[in-house]
């Protein structure tokens, strides 16, 4: 008995060692988790990681901690990705590839929940902690321990996807699990179960994020920017974070509601006994489609900072901007029926929802003219951020132009499920959010390492890229126009196998594109001192970020600023000489600052223990967590030493040695 | 002002004449491959005509907004780069109500057609409604199975399994559902839209095959380990034809009694066609009331 509650249905056989593709790719892991454990312990480096980044409240270091999160997760995702291309490209007519479809269904659902919940959110909550603070003036976010919080329980949650592939299995039903494939019947192992514990542990920390960045948006800007003098990155971070606090909620539900159908016998959704899919249905996408606004919306605005900075231009039309941005966040509310056109809806309901979706269209398409009549009259610079940007515009353009095309119900009645729609939201996805995050990340790199990335590989990754994708998805629309749908593990007619391998191709020049990236990083910290940022305005860039060093103090700011009007800094530039003041000249002041803390690392850690015991059905070791979790956080609570000041001398000294690299 | 919106009209018109050069030039190369060229492209039922109209109008349309983009986001990088023509530069340039007027409004303009288009084809498409002009000459009952479709032609009192025919210029009415596997959909893309087929639940289809010749079916929905071989053919026959096939498919030593059919739903994949000359009495309503908790059928799940 105590066995029981102890393990669980945890046992050896848990393991698939009879699956050499699997095996391999938790060596791989295993070796991986070695070589870096190892390499700490030789450096002697374990009490800096744990002092300076695992307790940090710091939203620069958490920033960088979750872009590490994000690429390593992209290296698993991707590896699905190529998984999927070489098992298509190989498996027409009587070939049935090397995948089997217990297999293959696995990795497609792992593939897009990785890359949604582990790539895209992490990068975009890294880029969002990097630059937000700067951007408006501040020290920090709102709460610099919730934040912590936050990055941990992100990160347990990742660490869990990663065990499912070792320990049990996971989900085999798509990204979203819709019942009754992800119920008890039709998916009786743990691999559902583990689906749903990692999304409810990142869930929470992604919810919080959301406060967090609305209060710090709301109530940390210095003194004169109102909201209509902020850069437009935070507008669109504004919304972003109420499109999560709004919509993360409905996602806990919909999970939680198929975990008591799962654990507790419950009958929301299965048929049988009374429950009903469609209920499942709905309430996952209403989460759904916020989310790809969600991620989006960040993208815009790293492209509306980039163009303007790029084209040494103001940027055009900024309140249309941010209206454009409010209207889009509210219409992203009422769309999401659109995901399921097919499922027998009234005609009235479905046009509407149609209409709804297309008219999405409008704000959309002024920010992408906006953007281009920032270019218009500037003064153009085509570094990797501005390329980046270049490519965006035609691909989402077409992205975009797909969508509205699935939008009308008649058409996507041929169109759902298909690889048109794999390759609708892939060129959105891609060319959207994941070259504006690519974008942000070359453009705010040196802000954050104190050097830039090497230009000439970050081009050649970019080539890789932008042709991989093109080469990877237009076959797909061609083939989803021909009536093949996604998620085949293999397919009848030959005559489709050359666009698959041409779609392999595809994925191969992006692999190269990923090494270069990889490489570029390599290469640029080695020639870290080269490459260094002095003077921390890396790009002769136009808002606050720009005006403290590469990397910045850990206050931020000196002196908080005080913001007159839109990209005050650059017009600050422009009109004093020396822009900077000489800190002997400044008078400073002691600064308040939050202290570590490894409150956030130890509540996430009895999260996850918690969430893989619920999986394994240990008890024991459940409650265990559930106490460690509720523990540490009254725990917390009672801590009363939890700021600090820094001197006005030490402030000082660090702006004066700041001062002598800008000159030098 | 004047010249721009001439400009409009005859981008406008070359814009439609493309599209008549395009259909055409589509249409010869896909007579002369009319058998490779699968969905909707290549389209055998009212239906699906009306919908790939649908789809290149709405392409059309929305050309208009994409390739001036595209264009211009080339333009301006070439013109206005760094170094040249450094007097048309204006930094602080950044607002023109009549240039933000023209972009919100042309685009209002082209919603404001699709949206039109939106409402007036998704009645008239609905899956639940009946074609126009044509009364219903034929009725089946589809049930998706773990992997195969069960096809039941009530008014005939016959059945088949991953085989469907069809006649030709006859409105056919569908009545979907499944039973032992996770939702699916049902869909013949070179004849028109698809539809869930969902446990405990009915949904319709209506169909009309233009063209005698074979077409592909299959399932869009994944649903399990045998997703990928849940397709099936759809043969499109004449009357004749089709009378001859209901009287051949009687003479099977088959039926569809309710022993069979609990063989049937359990897993099976690539499953073998089947015809059956009796169907069980109400079954395809039993099997929807034996999710709703009640009626005859009792199954050990």
């Amino acid at each position: 008995m105590l066995k029981e509650l102890i393990l669980g249905n945890l046992s050896l056989e848990a393991i698939p060692l009879d699956e050499p593709i699997i095996v391999a790719a938790g060596v791989f892991m295993a070796i991986g988790m070695f070589v870096v454990l190892v390499g700490i312990t030789a450096f002697k480096k374990w009490g800096c990681i744990w002092n300076e980044w695992v307790c940090s409240v710091d939203h620069k270091k958490i920033g960088i901690m979750y872009l590490i999160l994000s690429g390593v997760m992209l290296l698993r995702g991707f590896s699905d990705a190529l998984l999927m291309r070489s098992q298509q490209a190989i498996a027409a007519d009587t070939s049935m590839g090397y995948l089997p479809p217990e297999h293959y269904d696995q990795i497609f659902t792992a593939h897009g929940v990785i890359m949604i919940f582990f790539v895209a959110m992490p990068f975009m909550i890294g880029l969002m902690n990097i630059a937000i603070p700067l951007q408006i003036g501040a020290r920090d976010v709102a709460y610099p321990y919730l934040n912590s919080l936050s990055f941990w329980m992100t990160f347990v949650a990742a660490m869990l996807v990663n065990l499912s592939l070792v320990v049990g299995s996971f989900a085999a039903t798509g990204w979203l699990a819709y019942p009754p494939l992800s119920g008890l019947k039709f998916s009786p192992g743990v691999g559902v179960d583990y689906y749903v514990w990692a999304l409810q542990i990142g869930g929470v920390g992604t919810l919080l994020g959301g406060i967090n960045f609305i209060a710090t948006i709301l109530k940390m800007r210095c003194p004169g920017m109102t909201l209509m003098k902020m850069p437009i990155f935070v507008w669109s971070v504004l919304c972003a974070s109420i499109l999560i606090c709004l919509a993360f909620p409905i996602l806990t539900v919909s999970l939680g509601l198929l975990e008591l159908d799962r654990m507790m016998g419950m009958h929301f959704f299965t048929q049988l006994h009374g429950g009903n899919i469609m209920m499942y249905i709905n309430l996952i996408w209403a989460w759904g489609h916020p989310e790809v606004y969600i991620l989006i919306l960040p993208a815009f605005g790293i492209f509306s900072e980039v163009v303007a900075t790029f084209s040494r231009k103001r940027l055009f039309g900024y309140t249309t901007m941010v209206y454009a941005i409010g209207v889009i966040t509210f219409l992203s509310f009422v769309v999401w029926l659109h995901h399921f056109f097919t499922m027998g809806a009234s005609a009235n309901v479905n046009a509407f929802f149609g209409i709804a979706t297309m008219i999405i269209a409008i704000p959309t398409g002024v920010k992408v003219f906006n953007w281009l009549f920032t270019m218009y009259r500037g003064s153009i610079r085509l570094d990797t951020p501005m390329l980046w940007v270049v490519a965006f515009f035609t691909t989402f353009a077409i992205g975009g132009m797909t969508g509205v095309l699935m939008a009308l119900p008649p058409v996507d009645f041929h169109t759902h499920n298909s690889l048109f729609n794999v390759a609708h939201f892939h060129n959105t996805i891609i060319g959207g959010v994941l070259f504006g995050y690519f974008a942000g990340f070359v453009y705010w790199f040196p802000k954050a390492f104190g050097f830039q990335l090497d230009e000439r590989l970050g081009k050649i990754s970019f080539g890789f890229w932008v042709s991989g994708f093109y080469f990877a998805f237009m076959p797909l629309y061609v083939l989803g126009l021909q009536g093949v749908m996604r998620r085949l593990v293999h397919y009848d007619n030959v005559a489709y196998q050359p666009y698959f391998i041409v779609a392999a191709f595809g994925a191969v020049l992006i692999l190269i594109g990923v090494g270069f990236q990889i490489l570029q990083i390599v290469y640029s910290v080695k020639h870290r001192e080269k490459l260094r940022d002095k003077t921390g305005d890396a790009w002769n860039g136009r808002t606050y970020e720009w005006s403290i060093s590469s990397p910045p103090p850990v206050y931020n700011f000196a002196k908080i600023p005080t913001a007159n009007r839109i990209d005050e800094f650059w017009y600050e530039k422009e009109e004093k000489d020396p822009a900077h003041v000489h800190p002997n000249d400044t008078c400073f002041e002691d600064i308040h600052m939050p202290k570590n803390t490894s409150a956030g690392f130890f509540i996430a850690v009895f999260s996850g223990i918690l969430g893989f015991a619920m999986i394994w059905q240990m008890w024991l070791p459940a409650i265990f967590g559930l106490v460690g979790v509720i523990f540490t956080v009254i725990l917390r609570t009672f801590n009363n030493d939890t700021d600090y000041y820094i001197k006005a001398d030490t402030v000082k000294q660090i702006e004066l040695a700041h001062y002598k690299e800008m000159l030098s | 002002m004047l010249m721009l919106t001439q400009m409009i009209k005859t981008m406008g018109r070359t814009l439609l004449r493309l599209k008549f050069i395009f259909i055409t030039f589509l249409a010869t190369l896909l007579a002369g491959c009319d058998q490779k060229v699968t969905g909707i492209l290549n389209p055998k039922g009212i239906i699906s005509y009306e919908e790939r109209i649908l789809l290149f109008d709405s392409v059309a349309l929305m050309l208009i907004v994409v390739i001036p983009v595209i264009i211009m986001s080339f333009a301006f990088i070439i013109r206005y780069r760094e170094g040249k023509r450094t007097s048309a530069y204006k930094p602080n340039w950044g607002h023109s109500v009549f240039l933000e007027g023209f972009w919100w409004g042309i685009p209002c303009l082209i919603i404001v057609a699709l949206g039109i288009m939106a409402w007036h084809y998704t009645h008239k498409l609905d899956p639940y409604r009946k074609i126009d002009g044509y009364p219903v000459s034929l009725k089946v009952q589809v049930v998706a199975l773990p992997w195969k479709w069960l096809f039941i032609y009530p008014e005939q009192n016959i059945a088949s399994v991953n085989y469907l025919k069809l006649p030709v210029n006859q409105q056919v009415q569908f009545f979907l559902t499944s039973d032992n596997v996770p939702m699916s959909a049902f869909f013949v893309p070179q004849l028109g839209s698809q539809i869930y087929t969902m446990a405990g639940m009915q949904t319709q289809l209506h169909l009309l095959a233009t063209q005698t010749g074979t077409y592909r079916g299959l399932d869009s929905q994944y649903n399990g380990d045998g997703f990928s071989d849940m397709h099936f053919p759809v043969e499109v026959v004449d009357d004749a034809e089709m009378k001859a096939w209901f009287a051949s498919v009687k003479n099977s030593n088959k039926t569809l009694n309710l022993s069979n059919y609990t063989k049937l739903r359990q897993n099976s994949i690539a499953h073998p066609k089947e015809f059956y000359s009796g169907v069980e009495d109400k079954l395809f309503m039993n099997i929807m009331h034996y999710y709703m908790g009640h009626g005859p059928l009792k199954f050990d799940n």
